[in-house]
């Protein structure tokens, strides 16, 4: 009755599609929101093995076609669509963990607040390395004036290390602890995410089979949170001469084996290939 | 003889019992606090408490005030009329003792009425947004007519023993205070607005709203019945429309609360199971 006329339309659309938009809600965190989480922590975490190692992987992400379009309709515009709906759901609702302090409603709550802390570190992540549109003139006006769009994903741990480490000492910590609560936080959303998608879907029914469940869900929780963390570690420990180094190598190798073409705005620094000095006669 | 345990106890046993109850004189007015004391008897519920409270119609500070108005109905816990809010929880107030709530807090006990209905006066609520969420989902077995319709089928062992626990939902509310997707919708009475078109014009603003779990729980109830089942789409086209099943945020409070410890969150993941396979077929059976 207070709410304002211009809303009644949108409000009646959404109380007619109520459990379609709930249950794409609950799909998308899964599919291809979640899923798509998994595969970007484990892929990042083989940066522990060294520069050149997630360098190989980030070139086979890279020789994908369409690589844009594949972003934002599996990756972005889902991660969109799950935050605002997320948003609506949660004004929907009203924490009492002060009257209730219950295991169940104390993940209820953490789930929002993770829930909002996810959109922060997903919306500044992504314009932090990645930049949102890449487009010239955004990149070259707004991204990089503003110290974003930093990542190249023909250098990839060089350029990370480099953004990670920010402009100053201070600036470096405080990504790293933005990092380190922004991974958790999505961890423990998509963990506990995955155990509340069970019930909501109705695959574990009994009290017994949602304990197994939650179980399943804390090791798969504590897997991933420590994926995504050590990647922080080994990003936060490269070192970014040498990284660019054997970065520059394997772009040269892939560029003579004809597996990538050349493209210098994935790179750090156009990069010449030096060619050999001829030896003095004597 | 008295055991000296008991005398250690009865000395610990006040003579006074102080009452703190947020009132409301009608519905849509301020909520105030006011503090009343009645003297101890050995094993007093917060029933007998009220009737004192009620009969001195006197606050502790020695003040004449309207008698404090309370429900209730079969003072043995299974009819959920005297629901309210002791000591911070939702809970029925003829099985809440005394002795047991002056054990948690020795000072006071503190009485509110439930925060997701609308209050009629003071302790009293008005719970027909609960009864319309049976409603909703259609919670009785269709068997009225004209002729005898035969004995009913069986029911095995089995599903009795599924269903039993089901059947002692009292509507009682605990599951709805406790639930924090599920929040008060109240509203007044406009001027010259008949009887009929205010209440239609709530069971439309009910309607909007989560049916909560004690509704889930009924709906599971008569679709798992013989002849209850022949309702059983049109039950769960009201479980997947606007404030269905699908509001169910997993907080899982209702069952910590439930006084007939109904196992609330299987029957929602139940109908959680049923609403998927049901949205299912309502694409391809079209």
């Amino acid at each position: 009755m207070s709410s304002p006329a211009t809303s009644a339309p949108i409000q009646s659309f959404l109380l007619r599609h109520d459990f379609l938009i709930r249950r794409l809600h609950s799909l998308s965190g899964l599919v291809p929101v979640g899923a798509y989480m998994c595969v970007h922590l484990l892929t990042n975490a083989t940066l522990v093995g060294g520069a050149s190692v997630f360098q190989d992987k980030v070139f086979t992400i890279h020789s994908l076609p369409l690589l844009p379009v594949i972003e934002w309709t599996f990756i972005f515009l889902p991660i969109i669509f799950h935050a605002v709906v997320g948003v609506w759901i949660s004004r929907n609702g009203k924490s009492n963990l002060q009257q209730y302090p219950l295991s169940g409603n104390r993940r209820y709550t953490w789930q929002r607040i993770t829930a909002y802390i996810a959109i922060v570190f997903i919306f500044t992540h992504v314009f932090h390395l990645h930049g949102w549109f890449q487009n010239e003139w955004w990149l070259k006006n707004i991204a990089e004036p503003l110290g974003m769009a930093k990542f190249r994903p023909y250098n990839a741990a060089s350029s990370l290390s480099t953004a990670l480490a920010g402009p100053t000492v201070i600036a470096g910590i405080l990504w790293s602890i933005f990092y380190a609560v922004g991974v958790l936080a999505c961890t423990f959303h998509l963990a506990n995410g995955i155990w509340t998608a069970g019930i909501t879907w109705g695959i574990w029914l009994t009290p017994k089979s949602q304990r197994r469940a939650s179980i399943a869900c804390v090791l798969f929780g504590l897997f991933i949170g420590a994926a995504g963390l050590s990647a922080l570690v080994a990003a936060k420990t490269t070192k970014v001469d040498a990284a660019a180094r054997t970065e520059n190598e394997m772009y040269d190798a892939r560029i003579q084996s004809h597996s990538i073409t050349p493209d210098d705005h994935k790179r750090s620094a156009p990069h010449v290939v030096e060619e050999p000095k001829p030896v003095p006669v004597q | 003889m008295i055991a000296p345990g008991n005398e250690a106890s009865a000395k610990r046993r006040p003579s006074k019992v102080n009452v703190r109850i947020l009132r409301q004189d009608g519905p849509g007015l301020p909520g105030y606090w006011e503090r009343h004391q009645v003297d101890y008897e050995p094993d007093m519920n917060v029933i007998s408490v009220l009737q004192k409270v009620a009969a001195q119609a006197k606050t502790s500070e020695g003040k004449n005030v309207a008698p404090v108005a309370w429900d209730c109905g079969c003072l043995e816990e299974v009819c959920g009329s005297c629901t309210m809010v002791i000591n911070g929880r939702v809970r029925q107030s003829c099985s809440a003792l005394v002795d047991r709530l002056l054990e948690d807090d020795a000072n006071e006990i503190e009485l509110r009425p439930m925060t997701k209905f609308p209050v009629v006066r003071d302790l009293v609520i008005d719970r027909s947004r609960l009864f319309r969420s049976l409603q909703r989902v259609k919670a009785w077995v269709p068997v009225d007519g004209y002729y005898d319709m035969g004995a009913g089928p069986r029911i095995s062992r089995e599903e009795q023993e599924q269903n039993y626990p089901l059947s002692q939902c009292m509507s009682c509310g605990c599951c709805l205070e406790a639930c924090p997707q599920f929040t008060k919708i109240e509203l007044q009475r406009q001027p010259g607005e008949t009887a009929e078109d205010y209440a239609a014009r709530k069971n439309a603003s009910f309607d909007e709203g989560f049916v909560g779990a004690h509704a889930i729980s009924q709906a599971m109830l008569f679709n798992a019945h013989p002849v209850g089942k022949n309702m059983a789409s049109e039950r769960m086209d009201a479980l997947t429309s606007a404030g269905g099943v699908q509001d169910c945020g997993n907080a899982q409070n209702c069952v910590a609360v439930c006084p007939k410890e109904i196992p609330l969150t299987t029957s929602i993941a139940r109908a959680g199971r049923a609403a998927t396979v049901y949205s299912i077929k309502k694409i391809f059976d079209r």
